[in-house]
């Protein structure tokens, strides 16, 4: 009964971070229509703004603000310079359909170039604000500890923030125009571009925050070529598809049920499946409803 | 004639092998060393070529299939001790199949979702080699072709051997994609790249000529893989890592992903790439930190740039260019000469 729940807080947790990683790209590819490959090199390069601010400013709480910031600047200053430009260039031609796929890809590997070139290829590391020890319940010692509950709690605040910027206010209602019916926002006087700027921002201060938070709820350690982030792109990535991709909910729909099944199938099948049980849970859902939960019906050939 | 002109074309891979004996002669241990690195990456840059240039399909995901031909070759060397060109076979064959598996995954997916598919797969696959004992963990395996046959006398050293086996195995397999590439199945994926409903239309089954894509490039790539862990010696997870991925598709968009020919040019791109890196770095006598990071700065860069101002690739902007031209010119003539077009 214990193994089960702490199974099941372990995979809600990892999930949400999954959750916030997958809304980062829903929103990017809601905006531009593109999957943005390099988003976890934001991630990446947030965290470590992150980590420099605890080491200056020696607090966690300031780090995250500052990291979320950081990463929405940072997306916003590729979507201006970079993106643009791109949908300018490679709209025609064999490969335009893959254009944008590749130049995300090769943004990726620069800034994780530019990363290493900066902070050095070794790893570095962030100390998050309370005990990554487990609860103790009855004489038993949980693997769900204190930290893994801030995240856990963060995480639903930082989506109820999201839900009413979107719900409730004008932005929120620009952003959902500009992504439905882009010509008829414009017709209707929303500055298309400005706001498409806007949502990539958004992805980067969430993608920010999954970069803090997956690192410190891994083991801490930073460094430019961590797998911990390309594991977290392809669980956002999937996440996302399980969702939808369309659909904000879908995203952190998606990213609870791969974080709580991948943490089931490690916990009940076998403890080394880690790298290959979300690739297999994404052909299922693939095979099974390739539209994804919320998604429209021929989504996929977007 | 059909059979006569596609014949014809082996004539320049001969001529080209006959170019690279002489030069293999000429040059030191190293050069041909980098010689075997570039046939290797021409066979896996054309695998890509083949399936997103001419079919279509984006795989961030060639390095797993890579490593299924490594693995496949080096197993069957060690457990049955079969004759290196047979392991050559095995390694297509194996890759083909898997290609074939993952095609079939593939043929119902496009563009972004096929990406994060194939990129899923290259970060999960090799770590399956931790859970098979006979796929050696973490170390790998050995993979040794053996030294050249002594009949090619004694200053014929083992990178020389290499770099032979390499470059044969990349003509043979340009010659190959050359020939598919012009035959009916070439048609059947520009079409289906082209515009898949008219393609479908037209009477050709996209799904099966997408599957077939996959299964061809998987099988070159799986080459790829085996003559790769030729030059290392050992097969093993990290030799194959997200990034040989990265690179490949970076060499095919350098080449222009949709002429086959190019694969040369992406191929020598990323073996000369460190070299331009480390004299980069000595000029402007930098740190450590940068040294080591330049190459992967200056690659990543390239595909960006590549993207961004000749999306196409140089060869194919050339011919575009030249196209351009001639038509500008053309619609001169008429415009000035309005007297001739009654000739014409």
């Amino acid at each position: 009964m214990i193994q089960l729940l702490n199974t099941l807080l372990i995979g809600i947790t990892s999930g949400g971070i999954c959750a916030l990683m997958a809304i980062s790209m829903v929103l990017v590819w809601r905006s531009t229509r593109v999957i943005n490959f390099a988003q976890s090199g934001m991630a990446l390069l947030s965290t470590y703004f992150g980590y420099e601010a605890i080491v200056n400013l020696k607090s966690f709480w300031i780090a995250l603000p500052v990291a979320m910031i950081g990463g929405a600047l940072f997306a916003a200053f590729i979507e201006v310079v970079f993106m643009r430009l791109l949908v300018k260039h490679s709209s025609s031609g064999p490969i335009a359909s893959v254009a944008p796929i590749i130049a995300t890809l090769g943004l990726l590997g620069i800034i994780r170039a530019i990363v290493s070139m900066i902070w050095g290829g070794q790893d570095v590391r962030i100390v998050g604000p309370l005990s990554n020890d487990g609860f103790t319940i009855g004489g038993e010692t949980l693997v769900f500890s204190p930290l893994k509950l801030l995240i856990l709690i963060s995480v639903i605040v930082l989506m109820l923030l999201l839900s009413i910027l979107f719900q409730k206010t004008n932005l929120g209602l620009s952003l959902r125009a500009a992504a439905y019916a882009p010509e008829i926002a414009r017709l209707s006087g929303i500055k298309v571009d400005l706001v498409r700027t806007l949502g990539w921002a958004l992805a980067g201060a969430a993608g920010a925050v999954a970069g803090m938070f997956q690192t410190i709820n891994a083991n801490g350690y930073l460094s430019p070529y961590s797998i911990e982030f390309s594991i977290l792109l392809v669980s956002g990535f999937i996440a996302a598809v399980i969702g939808g991709l369309e659909s904000l909910v879908g995203a952190v729909i998606g990213g609870l049920v791969l974080g709580v099944s991948v943490s089931f199938i490690l916990m009940y099948v076998s403890s080394s499946l880690g790298f290959i049980a979300p690739f297999i849970i994404l052909l299922i859902v693939l095979f099974i409803r390739p539209q994804g939960i919320i998604g429209a019906k021929a989504a996929r050939r977007a | 004639m059909r059979k006569h002109k596609e014949s014809s074309h082996l004539l320049p891979f001969i001529l080209g092998g006959v170019v690279l004996y002489f030069l293999s002669g000429m040059v030191d241990e190293l050069r041909v060393y980098q010689g075997a690195s570039i046939a290797v990456y021409v066979v896996a840059i054309a695998s890509i070529i083949l399936l997103t240039g001419y079919s279509g399909q984006v795989s961030l995901g060639h390095g797993a299939l890579m490593a299924i031909g490594a693995y496949a070759a080096a197993v069957f060397r060690i457990e049955f001790n079969l004759p290196i060109v047979l392991c050559f076979v095995v390694a297509v064959l194996v890759a083909a199949i898997g290609g074939a598996l993952l095609g079939a995954a593939a043929a119902r997916l496009s563009g972004p979702y096929l990406a994060g598919t194939t990129l899923a797969l290259a970060i999960s696959l090799p770590s399956l080699a931790n859970e098979f004992a006979v796929l050696g963990g973490e170390q790998g395996l050995l993979f040794d072709v053996g030294s050249a046959p002594l009949s090619l006398g004694k200053e014929f050293t083992q990178y020389k051997w290499f770099f032979w086996i390499a470059a044969l195995a990349a003509l043979t397999s340009m010659w190959l994609l050359q020939n598919i590439l012009r035959s009916r199945y070439g048609r059947n994926w520009r079409a289906s790249r082209g515009n898949e409903v008219a393609a479908q239309l037209a009477g050709i089954n996209t799904a099966r000529s997408k599957i077939l894509a996959f299964t061809i490039s998987a099988g070159i790539a799986g080459l790829a893989g085996a003559l790769l862990s030729m030059t290392i010696g050992t097969v093993s997870p990290s030799a194959f890592p997200l990034n040989l991925s990265f690179s490949l598709l970076t060499g095919a968009v350098l080449s222009g992903l949709s002429t086959l020919s190019g694969a040369m040019i992406g191929a020598v791109v990323l073996v000369a790439i460190p070299e331009i890196a480390e004299v980069v770095a000595e000029r402007i006598g930098s740190s450590e930190n940068i040294t080591t990071n330049l190459p992967g700065l200056l690659v990543s860069a390239l595909l960006v740039l590549t993207v961004l101002f000749v999306p196409n690739g140089p060869v194919e902007q050339h011919h575009a260019r030249k196209a351009k031209k001639a038509a500008k010119k053309k619609e001169l003539n008429i415009l000035t000469k309005p007297s001739m077009e009654g000739n014409t």
